[in-house]
C-alpha cells in the first residue's frame, strides 16, 4: 500500500495567502499523534485552533464492537482530502490545515481521523473544521469495517455524488 | 458484446465488499473501443451475478475523480466502483 510522506518541511514564515504550502494531509498506518498535529498548524499570527478527534467507539447500534479495520483507495483518497484543504482555503479564513486519516487495523479509543485548523479568529476555524469532517465523511474512498462478536460488517456509509451523465465538453 | 474491432485496455480496482464479492483487488481487462463504466461493469456481472444487486449503491470512479456511468473509457484508465464510502 503506498502512503503519502510524512509532514512537510517548515518553512520560513509566509504570507497568509501562501500558507497553503504548510498543509499536512496524510494517510497513515500508525497511531496518529494529535499534538504534533496541533503543533505543525500553530503559528505565531494565528489566535485559534479547532481540532476533530475522531476516535473508535466501542459500540454499534447498541452491538459491543471489538475493532475497526480501514482501506482506502489511496492516491484518490489523498488526492479528495488536498481537494478539501483547497476549499477550505477557499471558503474560510483560515491559515493552516493537517487532516490526517489512519489505515489498518484500529482498537477502542484509537483516534481514526484528527483534523487541525488554525485561523487568526476562531469562527472561520470552527466552521472550516466541521466543513472538513462532514466533506470527508462523504467523498473520500475510505471503507470502514466493524468487527463484532460474531462477526465483520462493512459500515453503512455514503454515497458520494457522481457527476451527471453527458458530461459537457470538458472531461 | 458486439464483435471486437479495436480494443482499449484499463486497470480496475476493487475495494470494499466489492473487493470481497469479487475476490479481487486489482486487474487489467480488455473492452471494445468506445466502451464506457456501465460496459465494463456488465463485464463484471455477467462474472459474479451478485454484483448487480449493489450497482444503485455503487459510484464509478474514472483516473481517481467520480465519473457517470456513461463516461467512455481511454486506453490506460484507472477504474474502480466504490461503495458508499465510510471514512472518518
Amino acid at each position: 500500500m503506498i502512503l503519502d510522506y510524512g509532514p512537510p518541511q517548515k518553512a520560513a514564515p509566509t504570507p497568509m495567502s501562501q500558507t497553503a504550502e504548510t498543509d499536512w494531509f496524510e494517510l497513515v498506518q500508525t497511531p496518529i499523534d494529535p499534538s504534533a498535529v496541533v503543533r505543525h498548524v500553530r503559528a505565531d499570527n494565528d489566535g485559534a485552533i479547532v481540532t476533530f478527534d475522531g476516535f473508535v467507539r466501542n459500540e454499534s447500534h447498541s452491538r459491543r464492537t471489538l475493532y475497526l479495520e480501514y482501506e482506502a483507495y489511496t492516491s484518490m483518497a489523498l488526492e479528495k482530502i488536498r481537494e478539501i484543504g483547497a476549499q477550505m482555503h477557499q471558503k474560510f479564513a483560515i491559515h493552516r490545515v493537517a487532516i490526517l486519516h489512519r489505515l489498518g487495523r484500529l482498537e477502542i479509543s484509537e483516534t481514526s481521523v484528527f483534523i487541525a485548523v488554525s485561523a487568526p479568529h476562531r469562527p472561520a476555524a470552527f466552521d472550516a473544521c466541521r466543513f472538513a469532517i462532514d466533506t470527508l465523511k462523504r467523498t473520500v474512498p475510505i471503507w470502514k469495517k466493524e468487527y463484532f462478536e460474531d462477526g465483520g460488517v462493512w459500515a453503512d456509509g455514503e454515497l458520494p455524488p457522481a457527476p451527471p451523465s453527458r458530461p459537457k465538453a470538458a472531461s | 458484446m458486439p464483435p471486437v474491432s479495436s480494443k482499449l485496455r484499463v486497470n480496475v480496482l476493487f475495494f470494499g465488499r466489492v473487493r470481497e464479492l469479487t475476490g479481487l483487488k486489482e486487474e487489467a481487462v480488455e473492452l471494445p473501443a468506445g466502451a464506457t463504466l456501465a460496459d465494463l461493469f456488465g463485464l463484471y456481472t455477467a462474472r459474479f451475478p451478485r454484483l448487480a444487486d449493489f450497482r444503485a449503491s455503487l459510484v464509478a470512479s474514472r483516473n481517481q475523480e467520480f465519473a457517470a456511468w456513461d463516461t467512455p473509457l481511454s486506453f490506460g484508465d484507472d477504474v474502480a466502483f466504490l461503495p458508499p464510502v465510510s471514512g472518518g
